[in-house]
Order: C-alpha cells, then sequence, then structure tokens
C-alpha cells in the first residue's frame, strides 16, 4: 500500500496560488483598499455636513465599519473565486488531487480569509497613517476581530460558492448577498436603530457580529457604541464559520457542486430534462 | 496481480437520459487501451467514473484493485487524468502550473522540480517555461495539461480524447510524447478518441456506442477480421448502380456519392468485367486495404 499523501503541501499550494495572484492583479488589491477610503471619506463627510454632530464623529464611528467592509470583500470576493475556478476548469486539477473534496473548501476559506486579512492590514496602516485609529485600540483584540470576521465573510462566499454554478449571476451575488450582509450589519448605523424586519435580519446576519467585534477593538472616544458582548461576537463567528465549512464541504462532496467541469455529462444532462 | 481498471456493469444516467449502459471492462497492468466511439457515446462519462469523479448510476469500478466509490482518494492517487478541457490556470506560468500540481500530489518541491524540467524538455517547453500559459498555442497547451497529468508518475493514465481540436502537426507531437511517456514507464494507459486511426497503436480497442461496448479486440485482429479488401465505388447516381454492384459484391454502404464493399472474398477479373460493363456510370473503383474506421463502420452498420 501507498502511504497517503499528507495535506499540508495541497493545502498551502491553493493558499499561497490565491495570495500570489491577489498581489499580481494591482488592481484588485487597489479597489480592496479604495473602496473603504472612499465610504469614509465622502460617505462619513456626506453624513455629518447632513446629520451634525460633532467634528469628526460619523467618521470615527464608521472606522470599525470600512475595516470589515475591507475583510468582507475581500474574503467575499476570495471565495467567489472558486465559482471563477470551476467556470474557468482549473478546478479539475483540485477534484482529480489525491484528498477528499472538503478539503478543496478548507483550503479555499483559508485562502480567502487570508487574503482578506492581508488586504485588512493594509487598510489598518492606511488608517493609521491617516489618524482615523482611535487612541484606545485594543491590539489584541483587533487582531482577533479581524482574524474571526475574514473566516466568517470567507464562509458566506464559500456558501455561495458551493451553490453557484457560473459567475454569470455575479450581479445577483452583489445584489442579494454582498450588499444586503454589508447595509444590515452595525457598519453604517447601530443596529439597535434598525426597525422590525430590518433589525431582526441585522441580527440573523453573521456579519453584524464580525462589525460589533471590530467596535469592541476599535473603542469610540465618545463611548462603546457596541450592541453585543465581544464574547457574544466571537461565538457567533466561530460557529457560523463551522456551520459554513460543513455545509459547503458537504456539498462540495456531492458532484453536483462541479457541474461545469463534466462539460459532456452536463450537456447530455440537460438534453434530458 | 488485479487488474488496471476493471469496470463490471458501470450505469450512469442522468435524469431520462443513459450516458453509459452497462459498461463492462477489465485492462491489464502495462495496457494501452483504446476506447473508440463518436460523440456523446458515453467515452467521457465513463472515464470519470473510472477516475471517481462521478458516481455511477449502478455497477463498479476498480483502479488497481482499489474501489473507486470505497476509496476514491486512493483511485486518485494512482491515477493521472488529462481530461478532455484544460485543467491549467491560464494566468499561472508553465512551471507555476506544474509546481501548484506537485505541491497537491504532495510531492516534495525538489522530486517536482527535477521532473517538471524534465517533462518540459520532454515536450519541448523550454522556452514557454516562465511565460504565462494563456501564451502557449493549443498544442504546446495540451501537452503541459499531460505533462501535469503525468507529474506525479501515476500507474494509470487516462488520456481524454487528448487530440481534440488540435491541427495535424500537433496531433502527431502529441503522439510522439505519449510515445515516448510509454517507453519511459510502464503505466497503463486508457486513451479515448474519435479519430479512430490514432488507435491502431492500442494493444487492445473497444469501440462504445450509445454507451454500451460494441465490439473489442486488437487493432490488428479487428480489422483481420472484416476479412477482406474495401471496395469504394463512387458515382454521381450511386443509386442507379446499387443494384448491380450489390449482386457481385453484396450489401453497400452509402456514403454521399461513394458505396461501399466488403466483398467475401477478392476477385480481380469479377471486380474488372464489372466495372467495364459500368462503364462512365461509375466516377472510379478503389480496392484498398480496411483501417479501423471500416471496422467501426462496418460494425455500425
Amino acid at each position: 500500500m501507498k502511504a497517503r499523501p499528507g495535506l499540508w503541501r495541497p493545502v498551502y499550494a491553493v493558499i499561497e496560488r490565491d495570495l500570489v495572484k491577489l498581489w499580481r492583479q494591482k488592481g484588485r488589491l487597489l479597489s480592496a483598499l479604495v473602496r473603504p477610503l472612499i465610504w469614509l471619506f465622502v460617505i462619513g463627510a456626506g453624513f455629518e455636513a447632513t446629520v451634525g454632530g460633532g467634528e469628526g464623529s460619523y467618521r470615527s464611528f464608521l472606522v470599525p465599519g470600512v475595516m470589515g467592509m475591507a475583510i468582507l470583500f475581500g474574503a467575499l470576493l476570495g471565495a467567489l473565486s472558486t465559482v471563477y475556478e470551476k467556470e474557468s476548469g482549473v478546478m479539475r486539477m483540485l477534484v482529480i488531487a489525491p484528498f477528499a473534496h472538503r478539503w478543496i473548501v478548507f483550503a479555499k476559506m483559508q485562502a480567502a480569509a487570508i487574503s482578506a486579512v492581508f488586504q485588512a492590514l493594509l487598510l489598518l496602516i492606511i488608517l493609521a497613517v491617516l489618524g482615523d485609529l482611535p487612541a484606545h485600540t485594543d491590539w489584541a483584540l483587533l487582531a482577533l476581530g479581524i482574524f474571526a470576521t475574514a473566516y466568517a465573510c470567507a464562509g458566506i462566499g464559500m456558501l455561495v460558492a458551493a451553490f453557484s454554478k457560473t459567475l454569470d449571476n455575479f450581479a445577483a451575488i452583489m445584489n442579494f448577498v454582498i450588499f444586503p450582509v454589508f447595509f444590515l450589519s452595525g457598519s453604517l448605523y447601530p443596529v439597535g436603530n434598525l426597525p422590525g424586519a430590518l433589525g431582526i435580519a441585522a441580527h440573523l446576519n453573521p456579519y453584524t457580529y464580525g462589525v460589533d467585534l471590530l467596535k469592541h477593538a476599535l473603542p469610540q472616544p465618545t463611548g462603546h457604541d457596541s450592541d453585543f458582548a465581544w464574547t457574544l461576537d466571537l461565538a457567533v463567528l466561530a460557529g457560523f464559520t463551522l456551520l459554513a465549512f460543513a455545509v459547503s464541504a458537504w456539498r462540495f462532496s456531492r458532484e453536483q457542486a462541479y457541474a461545469p467541469l463534466f462539460g459532456l455529462s452536463q450537456r447530455a444532462a440537460s438534453k434530458a430534462k | 496481480m488485479s487488474a488496471a481498471i476493471l469496470a463490471q456493469s458501470l450505469v450512469k444516467r442522468y435524469g431520462d437520459f443513459t450516458a453509459v449502459a452497462g459498461l463492462d471492462l477489465e485492462i491489464g497492468r502495462g495496457e494501452f487501451f483504446g476506447l473508440l466511439g463518436p460523440n456523446g457515446a458515453g467515452k467521457s462519462t465513463s472515464i470519470h467514473m473510472l477516475s471517481s469523479l462521478v458516481q455511477p448510476t449502478s455497477g463498479r469500478a476498480e483502479v488497481c484493485g482499489i474501489d473507486t466509490q470505497a476509496d476514491p482518494v486512493a483511485v486518485r492517487q494512482r491515477i493521472g487524468l488529462v481530461f478532455q478541457d484544460s485543467a491549467l490556470d491560464r494566468q499561472l506560468s508553465v512551471w507555476e502550473n506544474l509546481r501548484f500540481s506537485g505541491l497537491l500530489y504532495d510531492l516534495p518541491l525538489a522530486e517536482t522540480q527535477a521532473r517538471a524540467e524534465h517533462l518540459i524538455r520532454l515536450f519541448g517547453l523550454e522556452e514557454k517555461r516562465d511565460k504565462p500559459v494563456g501564451s502557449l498555442s493549443g498544442g504546446q497547451r495540451r501537452a503541459l495539461d499531460i505533462a501535469r497529468g503525468v507529474l506525479h508518475r501515476p500507474e494509470v493514465l487516462f488520456l481524454d480524447e487528448p487530440t481534440i481540436g488540435l491541427d495535424l502537426p500537433s496531433r502527431r507531437r502529441i503522439w510522439r510524447f505519449i510515445a515516448q511517456l510509454r517507453a519511459e514507464t510502464d503505466m497503463t494507459v486508457l486513451l479515448t478518441t474519435h479519430y479512430l486511426e490514432e488507435a491502431a497503436d492500442c494493444d487492445r480497442v473497444a469501440f462504445i456506442r450509445g454507451g454500451r461496448i460494441v465490439l473489442q479486440g486488437e487493432p490488428d485482429a479487428l480489422v483481420r477480421d472484416l476479412g477482406s479488401d474495401i471496395v469504394e465505388v463512387s458515382a454521381d447516381q450511386p443509386e442507379s448502380v446499387r443494384a448491380e454492384l450489390e449482386a457481385v459484391l453484396g450489401p453497400a454502404r452509402v456514403e454521399f456519392e461513394t458505396l461501399a464493399f466488403r466483398p467475401p472474398r477478392h476477385d480481380a477479373a469479377a471486380l474488372a468485367a464489372l466495372t467495364e460493363s459500368l462503364g462512365a456510370r461509375v466516377r472510379s473503383v478503389v480496392v484498398r486495404r480496411p483501417n479501423l474506421n471500416d471496422v467501426f463502420l462496418w460494425v455500425n452498420q
């Protein structure tokens, strides 16, 4: 009997490849940084002009939210590259490799989360240079918050990737996944202010707890505006990450998840319908 | 020693459509086996089932004695699969693709490097080593796909239509690469193709049609069993001469303006007399040796 191949090299390979590609796609990296900064400057300044309040108070409220945004977009787009890989056929290299297919999900989630952390760190440096980081930043909690949020967001992306066959519906994914997840969180306003159904949706949104955890780590001078205990935030994020992994891994263990890869059989299947 | 590939009554259905309708195969170690048939005959689906990627609706398969459903990882460890469509990452270079594949098979980097450099040289990709795959020609890309498929030295290699969509020089080059690979290893190769002339070098071939094997054997023996030379008569109005010809040569197979016959025995004198009597009503009469294409066409008659 041959020894079973190990898992470290394959998992490392997937992570390394995604990071190398991110680094080479300077446009993607740049927009990942510019997007949150635009929100911080434009929305921050705009709202302050509208509703008043202290100088820079809304802008400083937005800091955890834009950190979360960098993580959310970074992790989600990273995980969604799985769909692109199904379409372009690169996924063939992964499905024929000698490991259970749940490890593809594991590796892609790691890659998505790590590239999100990387993007968050770059943004953090810019925010520090701009002087937007609060004086009482809890660095340990911030590190924890960035990682926990990145994994949960990678989980959201993986769930979408596991169930969508093509990127044709990317606009739909933007509209029905990324925007609701972002807007129905505490990024732009405290969750407590959201009425009725929106409030419930925000409470069900795992990303809400990520932003909340970042608010704990980046406390505002005016006092805490977080909605939940940081331990609850962490528990929800960890629980959701595990659930998202389990569901995506189950999905990826079924051949339907690879539909575009087996062109002939699928064409035959659609003919049969 | 167990067979390299064993399939017992493999069936794959998609809804009402039956892609593979009971495939039985036994391929020995080191054998070069061709699975032949037209597009949509179920060749790719068969390969996907044999390589553990697609679950059979019923039946079972083994690779090197390992059940594909009981232990798919052990099966994938022993096989290489060159898909009909490329599996390469177009954004990465030739070397980066091989490096990535080597890591996926848990090969130490030094081993991947040594093996990759050898394959890059063997397949003439030296100048493209650090170029993105997107800049490669179709033939070069297919060569790299094959290199990727054999990088980890599989015991069994599946080649799904390795020359499809390539021009003739590229096809010839791919065949030379495959012959070189077979010469340096003792791996079993299962090839699918619908270019039947390419399967003439196989140890054995099987014709698959409608998801079922209709004929199998050694290519030479199959051609020999066809028994006779093929007589091809072309005419402007083939139907007008068909009856006369069939009386002497047996049933015809009509292909556009050509009638093909497989006369029970070769009788040059009778054929000459017949040609004489038909005169200008036929354009040409050709007698030639049969090949695998003929076997396939007559089998499906």
